[in-house]
């Protein structure tokens, strides 16, 4: 059975909004414990040992990102980077909308184990329920002295800090996110220095994803063992994957890294009656397909991988036969064009292009060029930008040229004769 | 960032050693072989933006921006490499997807980086055959620039030197994606002092000059180097001709030690007198009460004929003022030659300034860069020397020195320059940072109270060095040269003689017989000026104080004879008459008229090659024993109010009197802006700021209108105004003291430049309309 109840366990049987509920199921006793008989190391320590990887699309493993902030400076930031806005995800929603005390607790166990005493949720700015679910449940968990001042008897103070985002995907990318966090315009910044060193406000900060957070929580609670028994040799323990597309039962689904692809299609109700699997996108809009021959590959970071794509932020989104890949295609890039920042040429201009082109092949305007060109470009503007949005316009597109060019050549105008 | 381990980088095959840390840009620079970028600059470091900059560096699998790699010993990059070149190539034609092509009407065309890089690293034709993203065209900035949206690369340099260098934050970017565009904050007109940079570091023709666009083709113009001579920094600028007119001037980006790279928008723009109608082209002779034209022989002789006669009766009847606005070697013939015929009453102190030399703890202007704190006394460096300010700007914004100023009546600095206002030398010397390495003083050269007792109070431990902005380019030059009462050339004492002031209240008194000005206007600035019997003024156009005269010397301007210059910070900068520049038939530089003059009175001049040696050896000689407000140089011109109760006039309407203070604003005139067209619409306003508390009390508000009334003053200004100013702006100014009331002095109409230390009242307020007060940001 690979469905598993970690972070989802309760989700939908009770109200774990209502911290009572969510404390009488055994919240914030990991936090009292890491208070009062953990120092922030021994929390660093657990979480390296358990193998957590950064659950917002890096995969970057959790314990290592901590252990780059330069030691003895303060003060030091946390960022929960809750602007979740990766096409076909809906994971971190549901944790806002559904347990956000567990965000809470995830955010504060965090903070502690990096000794930072100012953390900061970025909240998507179209989450207007989740974050007044949210606003609700801070208020609770302050009122029980959760957060504050010299919490749990410790002498150690810690605030929380709530901002709530405009409608820019690219401020989920992370030093956008802080850019405008402080206020200013959602540009990503050049890298060297990252965040670790001069983050919030020029200070050491660490941006984690919500899931990520959360996952302190059982991982403190059963043991790093616990989690790390789980998974692949480099991907380690559970995963919410949203499964979307042409599947009959899309949703958020838990499961352990590792479980095949089928298996995983199979938990969201599978295709419909007589529909042919033709691609799948495994994670988030800026990756590449994988396609029937790759059903039988695990779900961890590595297999995507080394299948030339990545999986992201967990989301799949599954396509049968119905699929217009022109049109999807150009939804994608449309999609990237508009959200590009603008700073830095290759996306700037490269996306927009792009979107030109696929938009001449939606009014059957293609010329015979233009295809090898779509590939071409796509794949020039891909490694020299700034930041990973501009590199995220190739995968999908690239992908779908490759495999489904007929459906390409289909839109290309019909050369008119000239009388 | 950079450390002096030096390390070892191979480029191209060429192996180059620089210090650890060095951007590759920049290390590729030593070894001559260019790497295209936009958004780099050197004064403002990696943005990370254009991706024009690709190089290969092996080990690295992907290619790299060179503008934000620092070199590492041992590393390899190949620039020329296919694979580096095929990257630049993607990128050039991404920038070319949606720019207009119009370089036949670009005013960039011929010195245009996209143009320049698309012909070295660019592939020829486009892939594209889709429309353009149009874009707004011809955008009215401000007063001084015009941006055209489509040729922008977004590099962001414009918005960054707004953002790092001026701190004003005026330039924006606005929406996102490929529908970005640059855009004032708020809408707001873009007109801080330094606006014309932008067009420089527009790598495109993107953001141009009003004063030029459409002018000039680069290779029309010929070019000659030389120094801005508006106030007394001294930037190095390039200044290009064409068709016998200036068209614009340039910033030299290497002139670090004195510029920083930068100019102020008086210096690039205000270039546009030369060739005014209203320029005085001919000796003119006042004769029965109007002007003649003579000519220069008759003029010399009647000139000759006055200071002959009365040096005879009494050489002490004969004064000479001016020489800050002359080379050093016109100040040094100047003054030789009168002191030949037994004149000591010499003094280059036209206006409010009393000293120029700052003597012993002078530093250059790059020392500023790394002070702990600045001073502030007086008016603001931001409109007395404005690039200088930059550095004081600097040192805030990227080195975290600590900006305080002392009972200061100007503008705040913008928000992101963290200055403090103080009102009190001890309060000043509270909010020093604490153990202060270095401290600079920044004085204005007028009221040397502040100055003195601080300089008095600094804590021991610390270096100081002081500054002195004053209003005159060269009037360190003619303090050296000896222009000035009490000293010969070299600051050797002489036979003291009368300074100004005292010159001109002779005059009134009928003692003095001949009075010679050359190139300034104390007529303007000071209400004290009296003319002698005879008063000759040499000019480039009739001044207030010309109209005054008998006869009038038509002069040339900086940009049309060469010599040197001393700037504030003491350096000997060239000036270099422009080549092709028309200049009228019968203007003759100071120096010339010097000579003729010499010729006709029988003094023998040293020769040019002695005069140079003179120059750079009385230079040389720093005043060791001069300090701030040093004694010799007397009081202050500013005039203290009359305190005879009789000559109170009684406070009218609202009855509250208030001490002027007048300000110097960059385009608040002098007289070659008042005879600019180019520059007109800069020209401020008349205005009146008060403190909020007096607005408050006063009833007034920004963008209210009011008028004038003088209360008390001393005599000399009672005899001059009647009527002291109408229809002034009103501005309600954070910081100012209580009491006091800023005008703008050189306004051309506006009686308020001789007004300093007058008691006025305010009168006839009239009200702004509502929607302007809102625009305008008054406080509800």
């Amino acid at each position: 059975m690979p469905v598993v109840k970690v972070l989802t366990e309760g989700i939908g049987e009770a109200n774990l909004r209502d911290i009572k509920v969510y404390r009488d199921r055994g919240g914030y006793k990991q936090l009292k414990r890491a208070f009062t008989e953990m120092k922030p190391a021994d929390v660093q320590a657990i979480c390296d040992k358990s193998g957590l990887r950064g659950r917002g699309g890096a995969g970057f493993p959790t314990g290592k990102k901590w252990a780059f902030l330069p030691a003895g400076v303060a003060p030091r930031y946390l960022v929960c980077n809750c602007d979740e806005a990766e096409p076909g995800t809906f994971k971190d929603r549901m944790l806002l909308e559904e347990t956000p005390h567990q965000i809470i607790e995830g955010i504060l166990l965090g903070a502690y184990a990096i000794e930072s005493h100012h953390a900061f949720i970025y909240i998507r700015g179209e989450f207007k329920r989740g974050y007044e679910v949210f606003m609700d449940a801070l208020a609770q968990a302050r009122k029980a002295g959760f957060v504050g001042k010299n919490l749990f008897g410790s002498g150690f103070d810690l605030e929380l800090t709530v901002h709530r985002g405009a409608g820019a995907y690219i401020c989920g990318e992370e030093t956008a996110l802080l850019n405008s966090l402080e206020g200013k315009r959602g540009e990503p910044r050049l890298r060297p220095p990252f965040p670790a060193v001069q983050g919030l406000y020029s200070k050491p900060t660490i941006v984690n994803n919500v899931e990520t957070l959360a996952y302190l929580i059982p991982i403190l609670e059963r043991g790093p063992e616990w989690f790390a028994a789980v998974g692949t040799e480099r991907s380690k323990g559970y995963k919410i994957i949203s499964i979307s597309g042409h599947v009959q039962k899309p949703g958020n689904y838990e499961v352990a890294l590792g479980t095949p692809v089928r298996k995983l299609i199979e938990l969201a109700g599978g295709l419909r009656p007589g529909r042919k699997l033709m691609a799948i996108q495994p994670g988030g809009g800026s990756s590449a397909c994988i396609f029937e021959e790759h059903l039988d590959m695990p779900y961890d970071y590595e297999s995507l991988q080394k299948a030339g794509t990545m999986l992201g932020s967990g989301a799949i989104v599954v396509m049968d036969d119905t699929t217009d890949f022109v049109r999807a295609a150009f939804n994608l890039v449309r999609f990237f064009a508009h959200e590009s920042c603008g700073q830095c040429t290759p996306c700037r201009e490269g996306g927009h292009w792009l979107e030109r082109v696929l938009h001449r092949f939606l009014e059957n305007r293609g010329l015979k060029s233009d295809i090898e060109m779509l590939a071409r470009v796509s794949h020039e503007i891909t490694g020299i930008n700034l930041c990973p949005l501009g590199d995220s316009i190739e995968p999908f597109l690239a992908s779908v040229l490759k495999r489904f060019p007929e459906q390409f050549e289909a839109r290309v105008a019909r050369e008119t004769v000239r009388a | 960032m950079i450390d002096q381990q030096l390390v070892t980088v191979t480029i191209d095959g060429t192996p180059v050693r620089v210090p650890k840390g060095t951007w590759l840009v920049e290390a590729a620079k030593q070894i001559k072989r260019e790497i295209p970028v936009y958004c780099y600059h050197r004064k403002m470091g990696p943005a990370g933006l254009c991706r024009i900059c690709l190089v290969e560096i092996e080990g690295m699998p992907k290619l790299q921006i060179a503008c934000n790699t620092a070199v590492t010993d041992g590393m390899v990059v190949h620039t020329q490499s296919d694979k580096a070149a095929d990257g630049r190539r993607a990128v050039l034609e991404l920038y070319l997807v949606n720019h207009p092509l119009d370089c036949p009407i670009c005013d960039k065309g011929g010195e245009c980086d996209l143009q320049d890089y698309a012909m070295a690293y660019g592939q020829g034709y486009s892939r594209s055959v889709d429309p353009k993203v149009s874009k707004p065209k011809a955008v009215d900035l401000g007063p001084t620039i015009v941006l055209d949206e489509e040729r922008c690369v977004v590099c962001q340099r414009c918005v960054r030197f707004d953002d790092m260098i001026v701190g004003e934050r005026e330039l924006v970017l606005k929406d996102r994606g490929v529908r970005n565009i640059i855009a004032t904050a708020n809408g707001e007109p873009y007109r801080h002092n330094f606006t014309g940079n932008v067009t420089e570091l527009c790598p495109v023709g993107a953001l141009t000059s009003k004063t030029y666009r459409f002018k000039s083709r680069p290779w029309d113009l010929r070019r000659t180097t030389t120094t801005c001579t508006q106030c007394p920094v001294g930037c190095q600028m390039h200044v290009d001709v064409r068709v016998g007119v200036v068209q614009r001037t340039m910033s030299l980006e290497d002139d670090d030690a004195i510029s920083d790279g930068w100019l102020c928008d008086r210096g690039r723009y205000n270039v546009g007198f030369y060739d005014d109608p209203a320029r005085v082209t001919q000796p003119m002779y006042k004769r029965d009460g109007g002007w003649v034209q003579i000519g220069w022989d008759d003029a010399l002789d009647i000139w000759a004929a006055a200071i002959r006669e009365a040096c005879a009766v009494n050489p002490a009847s004969v004064g000479v003022v001016g020489g800050g606005r002359l080379t050093n070697e016109e100040a040094f013939l100047l003054q030789h030659l009168f002191r030949a015929k037994g004149v000591a009453n010499l003094d280059w102190r036209a206006g409010s300034q009393r000293q120029a030399s700052p003597g012993r703890n002078g530093g250059t202007l790059v020392d500023l860069e790394s002070c702990d704190a600045i001073v502030l006394i007086g008016e603001s460096p931001a409109e007395r020397a404005p690039v200088m300010d930059l550095r004081v700007r600097k040192a805030a914004l990227q080195k975290g020195a600590k900006v305080i100023r002392i009972a200061s009546a100007e503008r705040p600095y913008p928000a992101p320059i963290p200055s403090t206002d103080v009102a009190t030398v001890a309060e000043a010397i509270k909010k020093l940072p604490k153990d202060p390495k270095r401290i600079a003083i920044v004085w204005d050269g007028c009221d040397a109270d502040f100055a003195t007792s601080l300089l008095e109070k600094l804590p021991a431990g610390a270096q100081v060095l002081t500054y002195i902005t004053g209003e005159q380019a060269n009037a360190r030059g003619a303090e050296a040269m000896g222009m000035l009462p009490f000293s010969e050339p070299g600051y050797g004492k002489a036979e003291s003689g009368l300074d100004a002031a005292q010159m001109f209240a002779a005059a009134r008194d009928g003692k003095l017989a001949v009075l010679s000005i050359f190139g300034a206007n104390p007529a303007m600035y000071r209400a004290d000026f009296a003319r002698a019997s005879f008063t000759a003024v040499s000019d480039l156009f009739m001044t207030e104080t010309a109209q005054l005269a008998d006869l009038v010397l038509p002069a040339k301007g900086p940009f049309e004879k060469t010599g040197t210059t001393t700037n504030m910070a003491g350096d000997v900068l060239p000036v270099n008459a422009a080549h092709s520049l028309e200049t009228p038939a019968d203007a003759l530089s100071d120096l010339e008229m010097v000579v003729a003059l010499a010729e006709k009175l029988g003094v023998e001049l040293p020769v040019a090659e002695e005069v140079d040696a003179a120059v750079l050896r009385h230079l040389a000689k720093a005043p060791e024993d001069f300090t701030l407000g040093d004694a010799r140089f007397g009081t202050s011109v500013i005039l203290s109010p009359s305190k005879d109760p009789e000559r109170r006039r009684k406070a009218h309407v609202e009855g509250i009197a208030f001490n002027v203070v007048v300000q110097t604003r960059v385009f608040g005139g002098g007289g070659t802006s008042a005879h600019d067209a180019r520059i007109a619409e800069l020209c401020p306003l008349p205005e009146a700021a008060f403190s909020p508390e007096d607005a408050a009390e006063l009833g007034v508000n920004t963008g209210d209108y009011i008028d004038l009334v003088l209360d008390s003053v001393s005599d000399v200004v009672q005899a001059h105004h009647d009527n002291v100013g109408h229809d002034l702006l009103v501005e309600v100014r954070n910081g100012m003291p209580r009491g006091t009331i800023a005008l703008i002095g050189g306004l051309p109409d506006s009686p308020a430049s001789n007004l300093a230390g007058a008691r006025v009242s305010v009168t006839n307020i009239r009200r702004a309309p509502e929607d302007a007060a809102e625009a305008i940001g008054a406080p509800a």
